[in-house]
């Protein structure tokens, strides 16, 4: 008898074993299912690992410089008035321009780093959705728009959207720093004071 | 004798040139006057308790016609008192001084500001980030965010930047919120039958997956500068608004997507929200009524 529960007890728990196990892997394959256009690309070299770690240091460091820079700027907050907004990105945009002089095309997209870049954005041009990816990225109007290191966008030109499937593929950026494409060429923005950080041409295929 | 024709015809010429010299406003400005002085009509149930609020997008221009819809707008509040108005982006263009605050927005909604009624904005390709901050925009900060009323939760997305954090940002409040409406409204259309932009359908490839599992009942969108009113996709209402201040005339080109579009004049749409009913009037520069309709939500 006693043999016949402890078997009973065994082929339960084997049961409830499984029935975990199936959970866990559903939920696994929901989560990476949810948004597969989202997930980021295989980096499969320590070349490119080391690439790509070498570029999140460079914006590490321009994110500290920034955040130095900014604690003399006018404080901000969700209820500013258009004079704050103003004084706020007047005075960092002037005060990084002072603080990176110097700073030249190149300084963070290093060429390594381009060089997966542009790669990893030839990949995602593949396929059914190039048209649609070039006609986001290449219907913006960018009259006035010139690219100069360490000199604000052009306050009047409209900004790209960046398609959220590139976004993904990119390496990831902090809040304070933008990618966006002007033509084919990828630019990395001050978020606050659209102070263009870098840029490089033919990003895109 | 001939001196006395030529100089009462002189004198004549005169008066009828100086009595059709427009009106000045102290400031010397032209006098804006409305399109029409059509009464208001209102398509809208008015109940008592009701959530009620307009939606406007791509206003940012300052011009007179940008002047005439917020006008309209006021007049139609007088008898619809709406209590917010959602901002599809292109909140601002060509500029982000305090002075463009104050033309291509703080002046021409002036009469809704006064009433206190609160604007919340979402951010367009023209529209820099600081614009989370401006006060009057009510984003709380945020380049994307969510706010209830009564029984509806909106939720405000940067369509400019759709990283992966604002992904799972939304995802997980939509798979928490348990409000009986679920309205998203951000800058670039999923769906849009116009010429000039059309459908994003990148971005569509990213949200409309969310928006259903997670049970987004209307998509509010600009950038397309018409109006157009969607068929339900995956049970999903879409609207494009993106005519507030800027139009481009022509642009639709009706398709198996449309239900209902405009193309001629600027607009803004007025809806109304009772229990599982969201009825909706979408009104021109003009104070004509371009479409009007109710949404009824499926309870299961």
């Amino acid at each position: 008898m006693k043999q016949r529960i402890e078997h009973s007890q065994n082929h339960y728990l084997r049961v409830a074993g499984i029935c975990l196990f199936m959970t866990i892997s559903s939920v696994a394959v929901a989560q990476q299912n949810a948004t597969p256009s989202l997930a980021p690309p295989p980096v499969t070299s320590p070349a490119e690992k080391a690439a790509i770690q070498a570029f999140e240091n460079q914006v590490k460091d321009y994110v500290k410089l920034r955040n130095k820079v900014r604690k003399h700027a006018p404080k901000l907050s969700k209820d500013s008035t258009p004079e704050q907004i103003h004084a706020y990105r007047t005075t960092l945009e002037e005060s990084l321009r002072a603080a990176r002089k110097g700073a030249k095309r190149g300084d963070l997209f290093m060429p390594e780093i381009a060089a997966y870049i542009r790669r990893t954005l030839k990949n995602e041009f593949k396929g059914k959705d190039r048209k649609d990816i070039r006609d986001i990225v290449f219907e913006t109007e960018l009259q006035g728009v010139v690219l100069r290191v360490n000199n604000p966008y052009a306050q009047s030109a409209e900004l790209s959207e960046m398609p959220a499937t590139l976004l993904a593929k990119l390496p990831q950026l902090p809040t304070e720093v933008r990618y966006r494409f002007v033509g084919t060429k990828l630019i990395l923005v001050d978020r606050d004071s659209n102070a263009i950080i870098d840029f490089m041409p033919q990003a895109l295929p | 004798m001939r001196r006395f024709f030529t100089t009462n015809f002189l004198i004549v010429a005169f008066v009828i040139a100086i009595s059709s010299t427009p009106a000045q406003k102290p400031n010397g400005n032209a006098a804006r006057s409305t399109p029409t002085s059509s009464p208001v009509k209102l398509a809208l149930p008015l109940k008592d308790g009701s959530l009620r609020f307009a939606v406007i997008g791509d206003t940012g221009t300052g011009s007179s016609k940008q002047h005439e819809v917020a006008e309209m707008m006021a007049r139609y509040r007088a008898a619809f008192p709406f209590e917010f108005v959602l901002m599809m982006g292109d909140n601002l263009y060509g500029g982000e001084t305090p002075r463009d605050y104050e033309k291509k927005f703080s002046e021409p909604y002036k009469k809704l500001l006064d009433a206190k009624v609160k604007f919340y904005a979402s951010l367009g390709n023209h529209d820099l980030a600081l614009q989370v901050n401006y006060q009057n925009f009510n984003m709380d900060g945020k380049e994307y965010y969510r706010f209830k009323k009564g029984n509806a939760a909106f939720y405000a997305l940067n369509s400019n930047y759709m990283e992966k954090k604002q992904v799972e940002w939304l995802q997980n409040e939509l798979a928490k919120d348990t409000s009986e409406w679920k309205v998203c409204f951000f800058h670039h259309s999923p769906y849009s039958s116009a010429r000039k932009h059309g459908s994003d359908t990148q971005l569509r490839e990213v949200v409309e997956p969310i928006f259903v599992k997670y049970g987004v009942d209307v998509v509010l969108t600009g950038h397309d500068h018409v109006y157009e009113r969607i068929k339900p996709q995956k049970g999903i209402y879409y609207f494009v608004s993106g005519a507030g201040g800027r139009l481009r005339s022509g642009d639709i080109r009706a398709s198996a997507l449309t239900d209902k579009a405009f193309d001629r004049d600027l607009h803004f749409i007025l809806f109304e929200v009772t229990g599982d009913q969201m009825h909706f009037q979408t009104i021109s520069r003009t104070g004509e009524t371009v479409d009007a309709g109710v949404i009824v939500r499926d309870r299961n």
